[in-house]
């Protein structure tokens, strides 16, 4: 590479970048709040997301025997269960033991001293391997003539997981119309630059530069308002991971905060840089057209 | 070197600027192009380095067609063609070298043949000693000779020149004259539009004069005025 040219280009391009500095900053900044939004909305998306497969699949299916099903019987059941290719992992609770657990769970306020006989059915806890697939493994296990009835819980997580959809979809929605009055705002900026350089690209037109070369700086300078723009908002967005994060996570015990900040900041970056260099491309490319 | 075939063009707003004009210019000549504003000579020189498209007829320069080029193919085509203009269009934030390394370093020349080619076409136009200078620090006639630096820099085959003695007083005007001439001395195609009579009628070079867009004459060693040399008293 050839240092007086690449020095020559640079320059070209810090100069028609402050040129405009109020602009810039309009333009940084209207990036710097999309991207603040997108990564927020990013960052809430993963942790919903981590949250929900994670109870997911902890999503246990409890199969209550009938009466009259012994532990023998039952045994027949639970190796019918272990064979489906559905199902990872089914585990019997007689009687016997769920009221050992149930007496472990609530505590010694809990009373048996009143119960004659063991009111609880012998149980198997289920899991399935697909968290998705836990009503049809109910619905298969509680036709079954040995199984009173099957329950779980998945009726919860699954509304949850829907309300995240939808909101991740109004979400996207939110962002694409950010990011075209962000491109907007860019590609203002740079039809002024172009506008105060017309002398410029006149001549270079007329000495013979491609139009590839006249647009290039342009799109460096809109590239860097993304880019920076970027920036900004990650600094935005750490400092409110490092503030509200904690506080959150003492509140929501059972939520994980773990998110790839590397891969989202890389993101993010390469969001504003690819915004600048569409809104820069398009309104350079109306000058030299015309 | 340059030839139109029953050239054409009328702008988009109706006015006629040329009308089948027929001109063939040879390698290494000194053309001048006179007649009043708006005869059509600028538009002409437009023709050559694709600014204009004719509406109708051929443009050749230097064998290739320029009416139909593509797109792509106009920078190459400028390269090889160097102009000037009245008003000079030098950039007032860079220095008489900045300006004349401009030319070359869009153009993607490598820095090392900037460095080489930028003091041979100052030289040349005996502006070595300002080059740290900014256009505003120059007389007319400085800032004219750096503007054709900067159209000779790449060593173009044509130079045309729109008027480049029309802001200047009649030394500096003499002294650009003088300089387009070594310039065509060295065989470069000039062709230089004006409607300064003394200069043309000085030089005493090709004339071919436009009126309404129409070839009126073209003289080998010609006067601005045919038959009329530049002490006859001349109609207004």
């Amino acid at each position: 590479m050839d240092l007086g040219r690449l020095r020559f280009f640079l320059g070209e391009v810090l100069a028609n970048f402050t040129r405009n500095a109020g602009m810039q900053f309009t333009a940084i900044g209207t990036v710097a709040v999309t991207i603040v939004l997108l990564g927020a909305f990013l960052y809430a998306r993963e942790t919903v997301q981590t949250f929900g497969t994670g109870v997911l699949s902890q999503i246990e299916i409890a199969v209550y025997l009938k009466d009259g099903v012994d532990d023998t019987k039952a045994k027949d059941l639970g190796a019918k269960l272990a064979m489906d290719p559905r199902v990872a992992s089914a585990s019997y609770v007689p009687k016997k033991e769920g009221l050992k657990r149930m007496k472990a769970t609530l505590g010694p306020d809990f009373d048996t001293s009143l119960l004659t006989s063991n009111p609880l059915p012998n149980t198997y806890k289920v899991r399935a391997k697909d968290p998705d697939s836990v009503p049809n493994v109910a619905a298969w296990i509680a036709k079954d003539p040995r199984v009173a009835k099957t329950d779980y819980a998945a009726d919860t997580v699954q509304k949850l997981l829907k309300t995240a959809g939808v909101l991740g979809r109004i979400g996207i929605a939110l962002i694409l119309l950010l990011s075209i009055s962000a491109a907007i705002v860019i590609s203002n900026t740079i039809r002024l630059t172009v506008f105060a350089r017309r002398r410029e690209i006149a001549i270079m037109q007329l000495v013979g530069a491609t139009n590839m070369y006249i647009r290039m700086p342009f799109i460096a300078e809109g590239m860097l308002a993304g880019v920076l723009g970027a920036g900004v908002a990650i600094g935005v967005l750490a400092l409110a991971e490092h503030q509200v994060v904690p506080k959150l996570a003492a509140t929501l015990a059972f939520v994980t905060f773990r998110v790839n900040e590397l891969t989202l900041c890389l993101e993010l970056l390469a969001v504003g840089a690819a915004v600048g260099l569409i809104a820069s491309w398009i309104s350079v490319g109306r000058h030299l057209r015309a | 070197m340059i030839r139109l075939r029953g050239v054409s063009l009328t702008y988009p707003n109706g006015t006629r600027a040329l009308d089948d004009v027929d001109l063939e210019i040879e390698k290494g000549s000194f053309v001048f192009l006179v007649g009043h504003s708006g005869t059509g000579k600028s538009s002409l020189l437009k023709l050559l380095y694709r600014e204009e498209l004719p509406s109708h007829g051929e443009v050749y320069v230097d064998n290739i067609r320029v009416d139909t080029l593509r797109r792509g193919r106009v920078p190459k085509l400028r390269r090889n063609i160097g102009v000037v203009f009245q008003d000079f269009k030098l950039l007032s934030h860079k220095t008489v070298w900045e300006n004349v390394a401009f030319a070359l370093q869009v153009t993607g020349t490598r820095t090392k043949d900037v460095m080489r080619m930028v003091p041979r076409a100052l030289d040349l136009v005996g502006l070595s000693h300002k080059s740290r200078m900014f256009p505003s620090e120059l007389s007319g006639g400085e800032q004219q000779r750096t503007a054709i630096a900067r159209a000779l820099v790449g060593n173009p085959k044509i130079l045309l020149c729109d008027e480049p003695t029309g802001n200047l007083d009649p030394s500096n005007t003499t002294e650009i004259m003088e300089l387009l001439q070594r310039i065509n001395l060295k065989g470069t195609t000039v062709v230089v539009a004006t409607h300064n009579q003394a200069v043309v009628d000085r030089m005493r070079r090709r004339v071919v004069r436009l009126e309404h867009g129409r070839i009126l004459h073209d003289d080998e060693r010609g006067y601005y005025f045919r038959g009329l040399g530049a002490t006859a008293v001349l109609p207004r």
